[in-house]
């Protein structure tokens, strides 16, 4: 009530039917009469302004309708941590349990619950619980010291998210009795953490392997500062704090495994190198942050890098990486195996099925891409398919399918690190396979062919323009009339530049030219 | 007492099976060789079970030496998927003499695996159930997982339901069933033997659950956002579902917890046995504490169509029937806001005639997932089981098909040179059509 509260009440979380607010200021705002509380609420646009209220300023906000004064009687500070857990888990005798139940009506059909009663005795045994959720309950400190070790000593998994914690004393005053803890869930709580120069955390969370501190507005030279308390922490989620990696972690989060740094738009490629050492760290979720490259810089192309080296699972979606060098330097991560980079620049567009498949082949040790298994197939495919769309650039660049003469550029080298070593896989491209496809016009599919009769040599050599579906019959039709020779006289061979001195026959009346391998230049010889 | 056999048929029954039984082990502690793995020692990080909750003596059997054996049944007529089983990383988890195969495959098609192929194996089969069932002091029934459009999956099983109604009359049937996807295909005569084995079970089986591919695929596309979803993938989230539907025989629970309640809760002609499933939340691993979600928001989500694990859409029929299984940690307090808040969802439309609606019940065994897999582990989750008119859009849509090869006699030589004649298949339409009208029924306001 309002005569309890004292000016220690700035600072504090409160909650005011669900919303909930940061404590600001507390006295009185002439003219009107009484106490009030000036609050700055967690949704900026909740509130009707900035903490000044008739010129007067009483307390700033970071947004223009982000506070609001409220009378002390219409908000709730909270309660402690063991309160909120009986509220929650222990059967209480109310209005309720006298028998006449009432029944809840969904489309008009009874809803029957079923077990509904053992499932209340057997959580009311606090002490047996385990996992237990109080997200929302309102809680804002840890209460009586010892209470909560005595009622619900077994507690591996708790969820505190979205209470109304205010520092970060709280919780460690709430695990210090909880000596099994191993997951702990601060989402959504606006916590003060203890400032440079305080006394060093003492070992409140021994068996803590995995934390949640997303939306909690930590920055992360806090974290480091508690994470000595922390010697056993495997997983950390840290996404939606503004925050920016500021120093190295140097003898703490040693053990972590899996670092979810999301949704943070201030982090950058630079500020990766300061984590970059940690020796455990397989997983890194980096999903709409600030980056827009990736870098290596201690290892040169081709040589594998010693930063992130148990680095298994890297997602870097919504971000904006635009160039294929980013790509080419996952390429000199040790462990890599899967990857996940959707939603960038450099996927987005027409192109994106096939950008997919030079990231399999620029990253030969990548297992899954986008969560899909790369199957052997796959990589075959992906791999010929990129040698053979950078084979013409190889070729300007001094690619040379005789490994003597094969020296392509730097700068080629630089943008295609892997594509000497594909071609050492798969064999140097053919200028065959080259060759860009021309479109299917008619023109590009007739043959410039010379016709010769050896028999005969006094008549002229003609030149002619012959489709190469054309089949022999026809074309022994169109040199009867031209030569008024009876079809069934003329015997076709031709002959090719590419092989001199063999003739071949074209003896098959139904086969095209095509059949018989006629390329332009040929020479068709005929005899009669 | 009370023990469940699975009868995993096909290719898709062994595969899911493959998932299931690993979620299983995962989710009592057991190791793939067999033991339960020491609390205290920890060595594997996988999680920790309780001894006092050994309510899976129902689906696992203890032999002397401390060692779990599932009680079930891989039957294939080709070896190779059985053998991906005997190679895999279970292979110490099954006794060898559960993993039977033949050696020519059905082919796709239902005539072999019914007539020729099946009929050799199905003594050997038959006798390897008997010795599972004299283990048991109280065998409830079977859990039979099998695709509809396969032709091991369909033949086959159609005859060892026959068989099985003969030789173990009164014990409960329960099968899983993998639908044939509306778009996409697997085999072209999916129609036929989908009908055809319809048909043979509906008096067998005591009651259905559906899955289909295309709804699976839908899901991992939108939330767990992959786009290629492989088998193992979808496999994982049917097992999911499944863990879910038979949590209650495995863990203490009082909702469904013997195989006899699913059918007096969920069906109320033996005909109308073919209940949708849905379940939620499902959330990637990926966006793991990126957004929470309370009891209320799983429940409604459980109601939107593109949670349901068959495509069929519950807008456009009526209710007779709907059971919700909370899992994890949740208070009948949160269940009761939850309730509470759907009270005034108009979309939910009941039949007349019936006058149970909602079941509700919650089981504290949080959900598992598999390390490593694709799905984010969450604290609270809630398995939705509901019989609505709406199932009979799935059948049309394969009644058409049917309809479409038959009316030209496509494909049916396959059928007749392995001894089935053309009566079969209109007899097994005309059912079909009568199930059909059945549901039109059933809806209809009396």
């Amino acid at each position: 009530m309002s005569d309890t509260l004292t000016p220690e009440v700035i600072g504090r979380r409160v909650d005011v039917n669900g919303e909930r607010a940061t404590v600001l200021f507390y006295g009185s705002v002439p003219p009107v009469a009484g106490l009030w509380l000036g609050v700055e609420w967690d949704n900026p646009e909740r509130g009707k302004h900035d903490g000044s209220h008739e010129g007067t300023v009483y307390f700033k906000c970071s947004h223009p309708t982000g506070g609001s004064f409220i009378r002390p009687n219409k908000v709730n500070f909270g309660v402690d941590f063991l309160t909120a857990v009986e509220n929650r888990y222990v059967l209480k005798d109310g209005p309720e349990e006298d028998g006449k139940e009432q029944i809840v009506k969904i489309a008009n059909r009874p809803v029957e619950t079923i077990g509904f009663d053992s499932i209340r005795k057997q959580q009311s045994q606090l002490s047996t619980l385990q996992e237990i959720s109080l997200r929302k309950c309102a809680i804002c400190r840890a209460g009586d010291k010892g209470a909560i070790a005595k009622a619900c000593p077994n507690v591996r998994e708790v969820d505190l998210s979205a209470n109304l914690l205010s520092a970060w004393g709280e919780v460690v005053d709430i695990a210090d009795q909880l000596r099994h803890l191993e997951v702990l869930n601060l989402r959504d709580n606006r916590l003060r953490f203890p400032a440079a120069g305080s006394p060093p955390a003492a070992a409140a969370f021994p068996a803590l392997k995995v934390l949640v501190l997303s939306r909690t507005g930590v920055t992360w030279a806090e974290v480091l500062r508690c994470a000595e308390g922390w010697p056993a922490l495997e997983e950390l989620y840290l996404e939606s704090n503004g925050l920016s990696i500021s120093e190295r972690p140097a003898d703490v989060l040693q053990m972590v495994k899996l670092l979810d740094l999301s949704h943070n738009q201030l982090i950058d490629e630079n500020q990766l190198f300061l984590i970059a050492y940690l020796p455990r760290l397989e997983q890194l979720i980096l999903c709409n942050t600030g980056i827009s490259s990736l870098h290596f810089p201690d290892a040169g192309m081709g040589c594998k890098t010693s930063m992130f080296p148990a680095l298994q699972n890297l997602v870097v979606n919504d971000n904006r990486i635009s160039q294929w060098s980013s790509i080419n330097e996952l390429d000199k991560l040790q462990s890599l195996r899967s990857l996940s980079c959707r939603r960038n620049p450099l996927t987005e567009g027409n192109g994106e099925q096939t950008a997919y498949r030079f990231i399999i082949a620029k990253i030969g040790q990548l297992q899954t891409l986008n969560k899909c298994q790369i199957l052997p197939e796959d990589r075959r495919g992906a791999e010929l398919e990129y040698r053979k769309a950078f084979g013409n650039e190889w070729k300007k660049a001094g690619g040379h399918q005789d490994p003597d003469k094969n020296r392509p550029s730097e700068e080629f080298l630089a943008a295609h690190p892997r594509y000497q070593a594909l071609c050492l896989k798969y064999g140097a491209p053919e200028d065959g396979e080259l060759k860009t496809q021309q479109p299917c016009l008619l023109k590009n599919q007739l043959l410039a062919l010379r016709i010769k009769y050896p028999n005969h040599l006094d008549q002229k050599v003609l030149e002619k323009q012959l489709p190469d579906s054309m089949t022999i019959q026809k074309v022994k039709g169109l040199l009867s009339r031209l030569l008024r020779v009876p079809v069934s006289d003329l015997l076709l061979s031709y002959e090719s530049p590419k092989m001199p001195g063999r003739e071949i026959e074209l003896e098959n009346d139904q086969q095209s030219l095509q059949f018989y391998s006629v390329e332009s230049g040929d020479c068709l010889l005929v005899r009669w | 007492m009370r023990e469940c056999l699975s009868i995993h048929v096909g290719q898709a029954g062994v595969q899911i099976g493959d998932a299931c039984w690993e979620l299983y082990c995962l989710e009592h502690g057991i190791h793939p060789d067999g033991f339960l793995l020491n609390s205290k020692k920890d060595q594997l990080g996988v999680a920790k079970m309780e001894h006092k909750d050994a309510s899976f003596d129902t689906f696992f059997c203890e032999t002397r030496a401390g060692k779990h054996v599932p009680r079930t049944l891989f039957i294939d007529l080709e070896p190779t998927v059985i053998d991906g089983i005997r190679t895999g990383k279970y292979r110490s988890l099954f006794h060898p003499e559960h993993l039977i195969n033949g050696k020519e495959d059905a082919a796709n098609n239902y005539a072999r695996g019914h007539y020729s192929l099946g009929s050799e194996i199905i003594d050997l089969v038959l006798e390897r159930i008997r010795k599972l069932a004299e283990q048991c002091s109280g065998l409830q029934g079977f859990l039979i997982f099998r695709s509809l459009g396969g032709g091991t999956g369909s033949g086959f099983t159609s005859l060892l339901m026959e068989q099985l109604s003969v030789q173990y009359g009164r014990k409960t049937k329960l099968e899983f069933s993998v639908y044939p996807a509306p778009r996409i295909s697997t085999a072209i005569v999916e129609p036929y033997n989908s009908i055809l084995t319809t048909h043979f079970t509906l008096e067998h089986s005591d009651c259905t659950f559906m899955v289909d591919n295309e709804a699976l695929y839908d899901i991992c596309h939108h939330k767990l956002g992959v786009e290629r979803p492989s088998y193992t993938i979808i496999n994982r989230l049917i097992s999911q579902a499944v863990s879910s539907i038979t949590a209650s025989l495995r863990f203490e629970g009082s909702l469904n917890v013997d195989l006899n309640e699913f059918q007096t809760n969920l069906v109320p002609y033996p005909r109308i046995h073919f209940p949708m499933t849905a379940f939620a939340p499902i959330i990637s691993a990926d966006s793991a504490y990126h957004k929470d979600f309370s009891v209320s928001d799983i429940t409604t989500a459980c109601f939107e169509f593109s949670n349901q694990l068959v495509k069929c859409d519950p807008r456009l029929g009526k209710y007779m029937a709907c059971c919700l299984l909370y899992r994890g940690d949740v208070v009948p307090k949160d269940v009761n806001a939850a309730i509470a808040a759907m009270k005034s969802r108009n979309s939910i439309q009941f039949v007349d005639w019936c006058p149970t609606g909602f079941k509700v019940g919650i089981n504290s065994q949080p959900p598992t997932v598999m390390p490593g897999g694709e799905m984010a582990k969450v604290q609270q989750a809630v398995c939705m089981l509901s019989n609505t008119t709406a199932v009979v859009e799935a059948w049309a849509r394969l009644d058409h098909k049917f309809d479409l090869m038959y009316a030209k006699r496509a494909f049916l030589h396959w059928y007749i040179k392995e001894g089935m004649e053309e009566d079969e298949f209109l007899e097994a339409r005309e059912d079909l059509a009568a199930l059909e009208k059945d549901y039109e029924e059933v809806a209809q306001s009396s």
